[in-house]
């Protein structure tokens, strides 16, 4: 009895011996042959439908819209949408994907993207946080701040921006963007009035080219930075801290209706 | 029939800068039981592991039926059953799976001989029970049939009682007698006590560090060693009379110490008639100690 | 011959020892698909629907924004960059790398298993194949049987080659019974892609070929079945040379070990890709992650892996043939 449970053992073990050896043969030669590229572009499966319930709300951009300096991780897209859930019985939807760093060159790349335009044709609501990154270069270009240099920089951030809105007003018209404007971190400091004057202009350019758009909103938060900004601002002196962020949050709220 | 079947020339080994085994010759014949005889740390189980393989050897040659050990291991190792230090067998299978388990490592094994083995050191009742539930004396009559398994001419077998008990001692021991005398097997039987090879040995070896002391039959052995112990007043004048007629030790108890002899009944009369009253005279088997006192002259066993 | 490794079969059987290397295997996979389960419940918690490309997208902007946090570590930037555009390369193919159902269930668990839980598996088996007899006393009834040496140690090692066999097809197959039982058993034909490449922290797609699921499991548990049977070889000799089973797992278990921290360590020590436990992640390469030092190929590693196998064959039969048994 125990005899025939061990050969029984024994040659299902031959076989699975038999079985992994041509697997591993398999990779091998699979490896050895090196084929080029069988990968077409498959075509595009079924669209998806989404099954709409409720409302869907993208957010694209850079650190702010993931959040970066809020102690509670939110950002003030987390706090936009605890607001909005206090104010309406829908149900709420949320893709958020913010980038830390990303600049307007990247935004419009990741636009690109079909799945972010899927996402994109289905959103009631678009909130965007870019140019910061353009601008600041993580803080140097406005250490010495040389004045082409910075009209270069805009002009490449408006050029940017503006295929952006074109891409996503081709694939959604009814969806209200709300473009979230700079403020100055470095308000603070010396050359305040330099700085101030360049994050004025930036924004000046960004809302120009908003109004071009229907059912586009800029959202200033300049002024909320304006008077007390070390206490609206994280350990970097850069990023907002929560409370910055629930400012931030409040502003956009008031703005969205459905 | 008195075939050699096992023999052993020269045999050494040396572990780092120690020579352990210093040279032994001897050489068993078939149908008889040899002793090796030796206190622990003789190297008796260094030189039984050079005869069954499991140590090779730095000199000197192993001959089992004609074949050498290290040369045709394969067939010198058909022709040898052995049981080195404790049977081991795994515990977790039954007797007749272990026996079954050797015996597939047998070139061309019958088994009806299984059955055979199982009966001639009487385990069928317990053949399927797990090991692990076996006495002592079990196991080692488990590591006998293992032994048997392969029809060996030769059987060694380390400090076979160890462990057993007094009955067991006495059931291996005809069962030894037995696989000799009517199965023409050589055994080789390696023990530190005396008593044991007396009882059931033909010849014996004695082994002290390394060397062989003496080999001769197991009678020649005792006789030659045997020894009286008088118990005398006055001391002094009893000893001057013995030793008219014999060897006298005096030993730490103030007795007399003399030779076995087919004379003591002539030495108790001259005592006697002169005077010295003999409370006791007693026949005392010397221990393995005194034999190696005597055999070494005097070299302590360790 | 056959009989020699029929006893060795035997003793393993009846150790226990495939019983209870399943019941780990059940248990833990168990342990998985719970935690998998729940991962899939919090995605459709969060993201409201489950297309996969809005998981997968959401996924990118993940990895890209650890990116960008500092202090993290040049070899786990590398790794994310490259998952970042192989994410992306799926997405942009419309090809799901995560088609739902057991199948994929079981590709990932072995992509998961092979660098340590296999191996420690295998150990279980092979760690006492040797030492164990020498422990219990057994070897010297072993080696005083009318067989040579060698061909007790071949039939030991013959019967290590089956148990890994049958215990990587058995992990195989729990993974998708009880991944199954919750995910569903679908998915062998879902499209899966391999031959990514990896030149310089860039992906490199010219070889990319697209292949059915089945096809990838089966190249994979190839891979995790030569690797189980490497890790098997010298967890064998180290049963050889090691009287007492516990000091042969033990030092195994610190070289796997040492292996998954410097394979995040290495990348600037050329010489560490000769080590075999730096090595042992194959399945990476059919997946296209970036090897732990650059340069390293499944070819490459296979190779280092195979040498280091003979070698320590060579080390068990040499010194088993002449060792002196006391």
């Amino acid at each position: 009895m125990n005899k025939t449970y061990v050969t029984i053992v024994s040659f299902l073990s031959i076989g699975a011996f038999l079985v992994l050896l041509f697997g591993f043969s398999w990779t091998i030669q699979n490896q050895l042959s090196k084929e080029k590229s069988t990968v077409r572009e498959q075509p595009q499966v079924e669209e998806i439908v989404n099954e709409k319930e409720g409302k869907t709300i993208v957010a694209l951009g850079d650190s702010l819209t993931r959040g970066t300096g809020d102690e509670e991780g939110k950002g003030y897209i987390g706090y936009l949408v605890e607001e909005l859930e206090e104010k309406t019985d829908e149900k709420l939807t949320l893709h958020n994907y913010g980038v830390k760093g990303y600049r307007s060159e990247q935004l419009l790349n990741q636009v690109k993207g079909d799945t972010i335009q899927n996402q994109i044709k289905d959103a009631d609501v678009i909130i965007m946080t870019i140019g910061g990154n353009d601008l600041f270069q993580g803080g140097q270009t406005l250490v010495s701040p040389k004045q082409d240099e910075i009209s270069l920089l805009k002009d490449q951030y408006v050029r940017n921006l503006k295929e952006t809105m074109e891409l996503i007003k081709s694939i959604n018209q009814d969806a209200v963007i709300f473009l979230v404007g700079l403020y100055n971190p470095f308000i603070d400091l010396e050359d305040a009035a330099t700085t101030t004057a360049v994050v004025r202009d930036w924004n000046y350019s960004t809302n120009l080219l908003l109004d071009q758009y229907p059912n586009t909103v800029f959202v200033p938060t300049f002024d909320l930075f304006q008077l007390k900004v070390n206490d609206y601002l994280f350990s970097d002196k850069f990023h907002p801290n929560s409370k910055g962020y629930q400012l931030i949050a409040e502003r956009v709220a008031s703005l969205i209706t459905w | 029939m008195t075939e050699i079947t096992l023999s052993i020339k020269g045999l050494r080994k040396r572990i780092g800068k120690r020579e352990i085994i210093k040279g032994l010759d001897f050489e068993l014949k078939s149908g008889e039981v040899f002793g090796f005889l030796g206190p622990n740390g003789a190297g008796k189980t260094t030189t039984i592991r050079m005869l069954v393989g499991l140590i090779r050897p730095t000199a000197g040659s192993i001959h089992v039926c004609g074949y050498d050990v290290k040369r045709d291991f394969v067939k010198a190792m058909s022709h040898l059953g052995c049981i080195v230090e404790n049977p081991e067998l795994y515990p977790y299978l039954t007797g007749m799976e272990n026996l079954q388990h050797f015996s597939r490592m047998i070139p061309d094994f019958d088994s009806k001989h299984l059955e055979y083995v199982v009966k001639l050191v009487r385990l069928q009742d317990r053949i399927n029970d797990p090991v692990k539930t076996y006495s002592l004396g079990m196991r080692q009559r488990l590591g006998i049939a293992q032994a048997l398994l392969g029809r060996p001419k030769v059987l060694i077998l380390d400090e076979p009682t160890n462990g057993l008990d007094p009955m067991g001692i006495r059931e291996m021991r005809e069962f030894i007698r037995f696989l000799a005398e009517k199965e023409g097997l050589t055994v080789l039987v390696s023990s530190h006590l005396l008593s044991e090879i007396q009882l059931m040995c033909d010849r014996v070896a004695v082994i002290s560090k390394g060397r062989v002391i003496k080999v001769d039959t197991v009678s020649n052995l005792l006789n030659f060693q045997e020894q009286l112990v008088w118990k005398v007043t006055p001391v002094e004048k009893g000893r001057k009379l013995l030793q008219t007629a014999t060897s006298v030790i005096l030993d730490e108890e103030k007795q007399l110490v003399t030779p076995l002899s087919e004379n003591s009944s002539v030495w108790n009369r001259m005592l006697v008639e002169n005077g010295v009253e003999v409370h006791e005279i007693q026949r005392k088997v010397p221990t393995l100690e005194d034999l190696f006192l005597e055999l070494t002259g005097g070299e302590s066993v360790e | 011959m056959n009989k020699l490794i029929h006893n060795e079969m035997l003793k393993i059987i009846r150790k226990r020892k495939l019983i209870v290397v399943i019941a780990i295997m059940a248990v833990l996979i168990s342990l998985f698909t719970y935690a998998q389960f729940r991962e899939v419940q919090r995605q459709i918690e969060k993201l409201g629907d489950v297309d996969w490309r809005t998981t997968l997208q959401q996924q990118i902007v993940d990895t890209q924004n650890r990116l960008t946090s500092s202090g993290i570590s040049d070899e786990w930037k590398a790794q994310l960059q490259i998952r970042v555009q192989q994410q992306q390369y799926y997405l942009d193919n419309n090809i799901n790398p995560a088609e739902p159902g057991a199948p994929t269930f079981v590709r990932s668990f072995a992509q998961e298993s092979i660098t340590l839980f296999v191996p420690l598996l295998i150990m279980i088996v092979a760690a006492d194949i040797v030492s164990s007899e020498r422990s219990a006393g057994t070897v010297k009834l072993l080696l005083t049987r009318p067989v040579k040496r060698w061909k007790i140690l071949l039939s030991k090692y013959v019967a290590l080659l089956l148990s890994i066999s049958i215990i990587v097809v058995l992990m195989g197959l729990l993974a998708y019974v009880i991944s199954g039982v919750v995910f569903g058993f679908g998915g062998w034909k879902a499209p899966i892609l391999t031959g990514f490449t990896s030149i310089g922290g860039e992906l490199n797609t010219s070889h990319v070929q697209l292949i059915d699921q089945w096809q990838y499991i089966l190249m994979e548990f190839g891979l995790v079945w030569f690797v189980a049977i490497v890790v098997g070889t010298l967890s064998f000799m180290l049963s050889v040379l090691l009287k007492s089973t516990s000091a042969s797992m033990g030092v195994m278990l610190a070289a796997l070990i040492a292996g998954l921290i410097l394979s995040n360590l290495v990348s600037s020590w050329q010489s560490a890709k000769y080590l075999f436990m730096i090595n042992l992640d194959l399945t990476g390469y059919l997946a296209g992650s970036s090897p732990p030092v650059p340069g390293m190929t499944l070819l490459f590693s296979i190779g280092v892996l195979a040498v280091w196998a003979v070698i320590a064959l060579f080390v068990s039969f040499s010194v088993f043939v002449r060792q002196d048994v006391y």
